[in-house]
């Protein structure tokens, strides 16, 4: 989960979250470049060094033409990359539905037997020492660690999004619509996330809380909360 | 510290690299370019030039190193997990080339 205060992204706890964050240093580092070219200029017009003269010829169009299309290409070809790297299908190990309602969500295990519960936020008043605040839930998800995971996320009343910075995962849940993501968990851990599409008075508190565990303790859980 | 308030250059691997050696670029380009020419407003062109042009070379240089070594990383980690879990079953490399060796011999 973010530390208090924290701007950037939490450390990646998958592979597209690593690739994501590495895209995200080098279009920083291009902003960087352009930013310093702009102060530069700016710095030229407020000495009154930059003129019309100096705007007006056919070299400096023909810079200002392909300069751009050289940064949208250095930020397209690593974009594109990884759009059709999270599309890739990876033949999923498990298979995981999560609903979204005012103001829970509701997670189903299908593949094997018919395992479903809710997962409500456990209120501050009811939280116990040492806990996070406004994150923590009754029923977590847990999962095998290091399997690819099928996470389809619906729906039951308004828009919902079901989102975990640290996996690199946002999906939007709409009624009557099914949205398909996956993701690796590349270490064993607890990975916070929250609801990212207002829904109500209670928006802020439904979150979203993913165990990812050996596959032995994976199955020890699903026995259990199966019998 | 973050230059000029977004860029983390502490915890960015390459960064600091990348500002300190386009730094340098730029002073070299720019005070080389002003001993040749004695032209002060194309000189700053040119240290402008340079840095962006340094700092993005060597950032594209150290990226790629990283990439490669974080590829080395995950293939020696599968390695070294495949050599626990398969050592001595029929799935171990190791034995199976010293089964050919033997066999060779």
């Amino acid at each position: 989960m973010a530390n208090h205060s924290q701007l950037g992204f939490q450390d990646a706890s998958s592979p597209i979250m690593e690739e994501l964050i590495e895209f995200h240093d080098h279009a920083l580092m291009v902003a960087l470049a352009i930013c310093s070219l702009v102060l530069y200029l700016l710095a030229l017009m407020l000495a009154e060094k930059l003129s019309s003269n100096t705007v007006d010829a056919q070299e400096v169009e023909l810079i200002w033409t392909i300069l751009p299309a050289i940064v949208l290409i250095l930020l397209a070809l690593p974009s594109l990359q990884i759009l059709y790297m999270m599309d890739e299908i990876n033949e999923p190990d498990l298979t995981l539905k999560a609903i979204g309602h005012q103001w829970y969500w509701t997670y189903e295990y299908t593949d094997f037997k018919d395992l479903s519960f809710d997962s409500y936020m456990i209120p501050t008043a009811d939280l116990p020492h040492g806990h996070f605040r406004l994150l923590e839930v009754d029923h977590r998800i847990v999962i095998p660690m290091e399997s690819p995971i099928r996470v389809i996320v619906t729906a039951g009343d308004v828009l919902h999004s079901w989102a975990v910075p640290a996996l690199g995962v946002k999906t939007d849940a709409i009624p009557g619509r099914l949205n398909q993501t996956s993701f690796i968990t590349t270490r064993p851990g607890v990975f916070y996330g929250q609801c990212s599409e207002i829904c109500g008075a209670n928006h802020s508190y439904m979150p979203i809380v993913v165990e990812a565990t050996p596959l032995k303790h994976f199955e020890a859980w699903s026995s259990l909360m199966l019998s | 510290f973050k230059l000029l308030g977004f860029l983390d250059v502490k915890s960015v691997p390459c960064a600091r690299e990348s500002v300190l050696y386009g730094s340098l670029g730029s002073f070299v380009v720019g005070l080389g370019h002003f001993l040749a020419t004695s032209r002060v407003r194309r000189s700053c062109d040119f240290a402008v030039g340079g840095f962006i042009c340094t700092m993005l070379g060597y950032w594209f240089y150290c990226r790629y190193n990283l990439a490669q070594q974080r590829i080395r990383q995950r293939m020696l980690k599968e390695g070294m997990r495949n050599k626990i879990l398969f050592e001595g079953s029929s799935f171990d490399p190791e034995k199976k080339q010293t089964g050919n060796e033997s066999s060779n011999s």
